[in-house]
C-alpha cells in the first residue's frame, strides 16, 4: 500500500528540533496519524492537523523525556563486560603461550632492572637525610687555587661561632685514625675511628642506645663505641662502664653504645673519642690554629640563613674576611657545603672515603628508564605485529556496538594485566638478584613491600609501563574498520610497519649505546690500571710503622737490611694512595709573588729512587754520603715547571719549605702519587727523618717468604701490635673502585637491554616467518636455496640494525666523551670501539633471528602450500 | 500513601491506556479519545501527558519491536503500573463516596 507522505520540510523541522530520545516514536506516531487523517478528513485537513501536531511537539511545548538510567548506561563498565574483558585477556595469554612468555619475560626483566636501579638511586639520594636538622648543617670546605679540600683549621669552628651569630653550633671531627683496640683476649686494629667535639651527638642524629648523650664525649677518658664493636669485644651490647685499651697504651671507659652507623651516612665510624683527648697532645688543638687544615668542621646555621642562598653567600664572605683578619696570608676561599650534598656532590681532596657521584646516579636513572622503555617497545611491537589475530575480534565487537573508546579501554586494560603480572614476577626477580646486586654495589639495599611509598612507586611503574606499552596497540587495533576486517581484507598498513621499524631501531640504539658505554668504561679502567705511573707498582709490599716500630726505626732498618728478602726497602711518610699533605708555604729562588699553589710533599729515604724504580732527570737522589741532605729537597718535573726552572738550572737553587731553608738537589721524573682522577701536581720530596710506611720491593715469586720474614720482624720488634701488610698495586686498584662498580653495573644492564631487545626481535622474526610461510614455500619450489631464504628474512632486520648503529654512534661518542672528561688521564675513544659494539649487536641480532629464519627456510614447501 | 494529583486530561489518558490494554501508544490513545469522547486533541497534548504520567510513575513504557509499518520506526507502548491502577481506583472510590453523599433531589433539580 502506498502510504501518503507528509511534507518533507515539516519532517526535517521535526528531526531538527524534537528531543532526540523520543524522535523515533513521535515521528512514527505522526506519520501514522497523518495516514489516518488523510483517510478520514482528506488531504488538506490532514496536512493542517499534521502541521499543528508537529508544532505541539516542538521545543517550548514538548518536555524532554527524562532519560532512564538503565538504558543510558555504558556497557563497558558493567560487571559482565568487565568479566568478559578479563576472560578474553586471559584466553589470549593462554592461547598464545610463546608470545605471552616473550612479552611477560621482557617486561618483567625490564621492570626488575628498573626497580634495582631505582633502589640504588634512592639509596644514593637518601644520604645524610636522616639527621633531624639535616637542612641546617653545612660542612666548611675550602679552595686554594685548583686545590679543593674538605678540611679546615682547628680553631675555625670556635672562632667563627663567637663572631658570627648565624652559626648556632659547630662540630669538629678529626680525620680517620686507625688504632689498636684491646679488651680481654681480643686485639684488633680498628680503622673507622675519629675524634669529635662533645656536641657531636647534639648536632648529628646518631642514636645512642646506652649511656648519657649529654655527658658522653665530655670526659676525655671515656669513648663511644657502636653496637657492632661492643659485640665484637664483649660479646654483648652491655658494655657501658667497661674498659678498653687503645694502642697498647691508654685505658678508656666505654661511656655509651651507639647504634651502628646507618649505611646512608657519609660519616662512617665504629669508635668516637672525645676531642679533649686529642687536645692533650695535638699542636693544632692546643693553639686553636687557623693555619693548619687538618679537621672537618660542620656548622649548624640558623634556619633563616640555611634557607637562603644569598645569606649563605654572605656568610662565606664574612668567614673569608675573618680568616684574613686573623693574619692568614694564603688566598683561600671558603664554601659551605650542605650536609646532604656531601655524598654525591663532593669532589674534594682529603675527604672521608666512600663518596658517590651524582653523575653516576643520573646516568643510571636514565639507563633504568631506557631499559623499561625497551621492554615497552617489545610489547608494542609484538602486539601490533600480531594485531591480525585480534582483528576479527575487534571487527565483531564493533559490529555489535562497541565504540572506539571501549576498545581502547579493553586493550589498555589488557596491557595493564600484562604489566601487573610482570610486576609480580619482577619483584620475585628483584628478591633473587638483590644479594648479587648488593655485592656489586657494596650497599645495603633492601626491598620492603610493606613500605607504602615503595609500593606506590612500584604500582606507578606498572601502571606507567602498562599505559605506555598498551597505548599504541590500543589506538591501532581500535581503529580497524569492521567491514574490511570481517571481509578478511586487512592489509597491515605501511604506517604501522614504519612505526614498528622505528621502535626496533630505538631498541637497538639503546642497546648499542649501552654496549659502547660498557666498552669505554672497561677501556678507561684498563688504561688507568696499565698506565705507567712513573714508578713500578708491582711487587711493592708495605708495612705501616705502627706501635713501637716508629721508636725502633734504626733496629727495624737493620733487621730489614740483614734479610736478603727484605733488603730492598725504603721508608716513606705516606702511601701514594693516601697522600694528603700540602702546603703553599714555599719560597724558591727567583720567586716574584707569594706562592698560591698547593705543593704536596712526601718524605722519603735514601733508597726511594732505587726501590720505586723512578727516574732522576737531573741532579741526584738523597744519599748517605752527603751529610747535608736533611735540609735538601728533590722536586718533580711539575714543580720545576711551576717554579719556572728547567732541567739545566734547577739543581742548586734554594728552596724554603715552611721555615726549613734548603737546596734543590735533584729533579725526579713525574710519577703519580695520587689517584689518576687528579692531574699531576707538583711534589717536593724531603728526607724522611721519622717513619711512616716501610715499602719493600720483593723479588718476583718470593712474596710469601717476604711476608713471613716481615711478620717475623714485626713479631720481634713490635709484639703488642698485630702484623699488618698490603700490596701497593692492590691499593691502587681500589682507588678506582667506584669506576669498577660502574663498569660492572653497566655491563650487567647493557647485557639485559640487549637480551630484552632480542626477546622482541625473536618474537618479531617468528611472526614474519609465519606470515611469509607461503612465499617461502613458493620460493623453495622455484629453486631458492636455504641460505637465500635465510638471507631474505634477515635482511629486513639487518637494515634496521644498521640504521640503529648510525644513530647510536654519535650519541655514544658524545656521552662517553663527556664521561671521560671527568678523568685527568683519558683513554682515547676510537672508532673501532663503536664499530665493535655495532658488530656485536648485529651478530647477536642475526643469531636471534636465525632461529626462526632457518626453521622457516628448512620447512618442506609441500606442507606450507598444501593447504591452499 | 502519597496523594497524587491527577488532572482531568491525565485521568482520561490513563483510562484510555487501561482500556487499550497493552496496545496503547500515541496514535491509539489519540484515536481512542477522539472516538470515545469526540474531543479532537493535538498529538502534542497526548505526548506530553504520556511523558508526565510516566514521570509520575503511573505508567511504564517500552519500545515495541520494529515493524514494516511506519517506515520501521518503533512504537513506544505504555502500560498502567500498580501505582496507576490504585490511583484510578482511589479516584473512582472517592467519586462513588461523594455521589452517595449527594442528597437525592440535587440531581433532580439540576436535571430540570
Amino acid at each position: 500500500m502506498n502510504q501518503p507522505q507528509a511534507p518533507r520540510w515539516a519532517k526535517t523541522l521535526l528531526r531538527w528540533l524534537h528531543p532526540e530520545n523520543t524522535l523515533e516514536e513521535v515521528e512514527g506516531d505522526l506519520d501514522e496519524l497523518y495516514a489516518y487523517s488523510v483517510q478520514r478528513f482528506g488531504k488538506r485537513q490532514a496536512l493542517l492537523r499534521y502541521l499543528l501536531n508537529v508544532a505541539t511537539v516542538l521545543p517550548p511545548f514538548v518536555p524532554r523525556r527524562r532519560g532512564n538510567k538503565k538504558y543510558e548506561q555504558s556497557f563497558s563498565h558493567s560487571p559482565d563486560m568487565l568479566k568478559n574483558y578479563f576472560k578474553i585477556a586471559w584466553r589470549n595469554i593462554v592461547r598464545q603461550k610463546a608470545y605471552s612468555i616473550l612479552n611477560i619475560a621482557g617486561l618483567s626483566i625490564g621492570m626488575a632492572c628498573s626497580i634495582l636501579i631505582l633502589l640504588w638511586v634512592q639509596n644514593e639520594l637518601s644520604y645524610d637525610r636522616f639527621h633531624t636538622r639535616a637542612g641546617q648543617l653545612f660542612r666548611l670546605t675550602c679552595t686554594a687555587g685548583d686545590f679543593k679540600t674538605a678540611v679546615s683549621a682547628a680553631g675555625m669552628s670556635g672562632g667563627l661561632q663567637s663572631e658570627l651569630p648565624q652559626i648556632t653550633s659547630g662540630v669538629r671531627i678529626s680525620k680517620l685514625i686507625p688504632m689498636l683496640f684491646e679488651a680481654g683476649e681480643k686485639k684488633v686494629e680498628e680503622k673507622r675511628v675519629f675524634y669529635a667535639d662533645s656536641n657531636f651527638l647534639e648536632v648529628f642524629s646518631f642514636p645512642l642506645l646506652a649511656g648519657n648523650a649529654a655527658t658522653a664525649l665530655k670526659d676525655p677518658g671515656a669513648i663511644l663505641i657502636t653496637e657492632e664493636i661492643a659485640e665484637k669485644y664483649y660479646g654483648n651490647r652491655d658494655a657501658v662502664g667497661k674498659t678498653i685499651r687503645i694502642n697498647n697504651k691508654d685505658n678508656f671507659t666505654i661511656a655509651g653504645i651507639l647504634a651502628n652507623t646507618p649505611s646512608n651516612s657519609h660519616l662512617q665510624f665504629d669508635v668516637i673519642i672525645p676531642m679533649k683527648t686529642m687536645a692533650k697532645w695535638d699542636w693544632d688543638l692546643k693553639n686553636d690554629t687557623w693555619g693548619n687544615f687538618n679537621f672537618y668542621t660542620y656548622l649548624e646555621l640558623d634556619e633563616k640563613t640555611a634557607a637562603s642562598a644569598s645569606a649563605r653567600q654572605k656568610l662565606t664572605q664574612q668567614i673569608g674576611k675573618i680568616f684574613k683578619d686573623r693574619g692568614q696570608t694564603i688566598q683561600v676561599d671558603f664554601q659551605l657545603q650542605p650536609l646532604t650534598d656531601i655524598h654525591l656532590h663532593s669532589n674534594l681532596q682529603i675527604d672521608l672515603p666512600g663518596h658517590g657521584n651524582i653523575q653516576y646516579v643520573n646516568i643510571f636513572f636514565v639507563v633504568a628508564i631506557f631499559i623499561l622503555f625497551v621492554a615497552c617497545i617489545n610489547f608494542m611491537n609484538l602486539a601490533t605485529a600480531r594485531s591480525e589475530r585480534r582483528a576479527k575480534e575487534v571487527g565483531l565487537r564493533k559490529v555489535v556496538g562497541a565504540n572506539r573508546h571501549q576498545l581502547v579501554f579493553q586493550f589498555l586494560g589488557e596491557s595493564l594485566i600484562f604489566s601487573f603480572l610482570s610486576l609480580v614476577i619482577a619483584i620475585g626477580i628483584v628478591f633473587l638478584l638483590l644479594p648479587v646486586f648488593k655485592m656489586l654495589t657494596e650497599k645495603t639495599l633492601a626491598i620492603d613491600l610493606l613500605d607504602g611509598k615503595l609500593l606506590l612507586s612500584l604500582i606507578g611503574i606498572a601502571v606507567l609501563t602498562g599505559l605506555l606499552s598498551g597505548s599504541y596497540p590500543a589506538l591501532f587495533l581500535s581503529g580497524f574498520a569492521p567491514v574490511k576486517v570481517l571481509k578478511g581484507k586487512l592489509r597491515v598498513a605501511g604506517g604501522n610497519l614504519l612505526f614498528r621499524n622505528a621502535l626496533v631501531v630505538t631498541q637497538f640504539v639503546v642497546a648499542i649505546v649501552l654496549l659502547v658505554g660498557t666498552a669505554v668504561v672497561y677501556k678507561q679502567l684498563d688504561f688507568i690500571k696499565k698506565r705507567n705511573l712513573g714508578f713500578d707498582k708491582s711487587n711493592l709490599l708495605y708495612l705501616p710503622m705502627t706501635g713501637e716500630l716508629g721508636a725502633k726505626k734504626q733496629t727495624l732498618k737493620t733487621s730489614l737490611a740483614q734479610n736478603p728478602l727484605t733488603e730492598n726497602f725504603t721508608v716513606i711518610s705516606d702511601m701514594p694512595t693516601t697522600l694528603a699533605t700540602g702546603t703553599t708555604d714555599i719560597v724558591w729562588d727567583g720567586q716574584t709573588i707569594r706562592n698560591q699553589i698547593v705543593f704536596p710533599s712526601l718524605d722519603v729515604d735514601e733508597n726511594f729512587i732505587k726501590v720505586f724504580k723512578s727516574q732522576v732527570l737531573a741532579g741526584r737522589g738523597f744519599d748517605r754520603a752527603f751529610s747535608g741532605d736533611s735540609s735538601n729537597y728533590m722536586i718533580n718535573e711539575k714543580a720545576m715547571q711551576i717554579m719556572g726552572m728547567n732541567l739545566g738550572n734547577a739543581v742548586g737553587k734554594s728552596l724554603n719549605f715552611g721555615d726549613d731553608k734548603g737546596t734543590i738537589i735533584g729533579v725526579v721524573k713525574d710519577f703519580h702519587f695520587k689517584s689518576l682522577q687528579y692531574a699531576m701536581e707538583p711534589l717536593i720530596l724531603r728526607l724522611n727523618k721519622w717513619g711512616g710506611v716501610v715499602m719493600v720491593r720483593t723479588a718476583a715469586g718470593s712474596n710469601e717468604q717476604t711476608i713471613k720474614a716481615l711478620e717475623k720482624i714485626n713479631q720481634e720488634l713490635n709484639p703488642a701490635f698485630p702484623f699488618k701488610f698490603g700490596f701497593l698495586d692492590e691499593d691502587l686498584d681500589n682507588l678506582y673502585r667506584s669506576e669498577q662498580q660502574m663498569g660492572s653495573i653497566f655491563n650487567l644492564f647493557a647485557g639485559l637491554a640487549i637480551f630484552i631487545s632480542c626477546l622482541g626481535l625473536y618474537g618479531l622474526s617468528a611472526f614474519m616467518a609465519e606470515q611469509r610461510t607461503k612465499e617461502i614455500g613458493v620460493r623453495k619450489v622455484l629453486g631458492a636455496t636455504v641460505a637465500g631464504v635465510v638471507g631474505l628474512l634477515s635482511q629486513d632486520f639487518l637494515k634496521l640494525i644498521l640504521i640503529a648503529i648510525v644513530i647510536a654512534s654519535p650519541i655514544a661518542w658524545y656521552a662517553m666523551n663527556k664521561w671521560l672528561q671527568g678523568f685527568a688521564y683519558q683513554t682515547t675513544l676510537e672508532w673501532w670501539v663503536i664499530a665493535l659494539a655495532g658488530l656485536m649487536a648485529t651478530g647477536i641480532a642475526l643469531f636471534t633471528i636465525s632461529f626462526q629464519s632457518i626453521k622457516a627456510a628448512l620447512m618442506n614447501p609441500v606442507r606450507s602450500l598444501r593447504s591452499e | 500513601m502519597r496523594r497524587t494529583y491527577l488532572g482531568e486530561f491525565e485521568e482520561l489518558v490513563l483510562l484510555m491506556i487501561a482500556i487499550l490494554d497493552g496496545n496503547a501508544y500515541g496514535v491509539t490513545v489519540s484515536q481512542e479519545i477522539e472516538q470515545q469522547t469526540g474531543r479532537l486533541v493535538t498529538f502534542g497534548a497526548v505526548h506530553n501527558t504520556l511523558i508526565r504520567l510516566e514521570e509520575k510513575g503511573f505508567v511504564t513504557s517500552e519500545l515495541g519491536g520494529a515493524t514494516t509499518e511506519r517506515g520501521g520506526r518503533r512504537k513506544r507502548l505504555f502500560k498502567v503500573t500498580t501505582l496507576g491502577k490504585s490511583a484510578m481506583e482511589d479516584i473512582q472510590q472517592l467519586r462513588n463516596k461523594l455521589w452517595k453523599l449527594m442528597p437525592d433531589d440535587t440531581l433532580k433539580l439540576s436535571g430540570l
